[in-house]
């Protein structure tokens, strides 16, 4: 008698930028990779049903994302502003 | 010079003399980034700094600890994860990676290969791990 296994090494995605940091979109991609999986083997119906679900969540990841720049921007300006260093904060605020 | 994804022959041998530890904080695990003048491969035994990218931004040589996710077995797989990686205002340039095990004398875990040069220029450099299951999750034994 024997027993035999296999090891594997799965699939990994390298994301890169330029002179910035990630987008909401880029990080929202990052995310979707942990979150749901989908075999190009899957029966059509379920591979359409769980990509559509995939880019609703997508969606939903980007919006509140953005949101959370957007806050967090907001309460940097706030502290910016109030300790005099309002020039900074709207340089921050048109970003 | 080439880098061929894999599992490291030696990892497979030092999994059943408990080598390694891939449990929420127990090994430390490190992922180092490699040119494409790296020869990298299952053959590979532990970590080198040989032809591994210079320092930039938050990069330095050894590469990143990485934030192990536990262990998981799955039906007959048992499979672990880390959390993704980021290297940050980096101008880096690699072609691959290793993952080794830094608290159990470097020894290689797996060669990651980028199927091409990846590049970030005064950006961020990120490795992102697939999904945690038995049939994507980076590191499977079934």
């Amino acid at each position: 008698m024997s027993a035999q296994g296999n090891s594997s090494v799965g699939r990994f995605m390298v994301y890169t930028t330029d002179n910035r940091g990630h987008t909401p979109e880029e990080l929202a991609n990052m995310a979707m990779e942990h979150i749901i999986a989908v075999s190009s083997a899957a029966p059509e119906p379920i591979r359409l049903q769980a990509e559509a679900y995939k880019a609703k969540l997508h969606e939903l990841i980007v919006r509140y994302m953005k949101k959370a720049v957007e806050q967090d921007r907001l309460t940097l300006c706030q502290q910016l502003e109030k300790s005099g260093q309002a020039d900074t904060a709207n340089i921050i605020r048109s970003l | 010079m080439a880098i061929t994804q894999a599992m490291c022959s030696s990892f497979k041998g030092e999994v059943m003399q408990a080598l390694h530890d891939f449990d929420v904080a127990a090994n430390t695990f490190k992922l180092a980034l490699y040119t494409s003048s790296a020869t990298l491969d299952a053959s590979t035994t532990v970590y080198s700094s040989s032809n591994e990218v210079p320092n930039s931004g938050s990069y330095t040589a050894g590469g990143g600890t990485l934030t192990n996710q536990g262990v998981t077995v799955s039906g007959t797989t048992g499979f672990t994860d880390f959390a993704d990686l980021s290297f940050t205002s980096a101008t880096i340039t690699a072609r691959g990676a290793l993952i080794y095990n830094s608290t159990n004398g470097d020894r290689a875990v797996c060669v990651l290969d980028f199927g091409g040069d990846k590049t970030s220029t005064a950006g961020t450099f990120t490795i992102i791990f697939p999904t945690p299951d038995a049939s994507n999750a980076i590191i499977r034994i079934a």
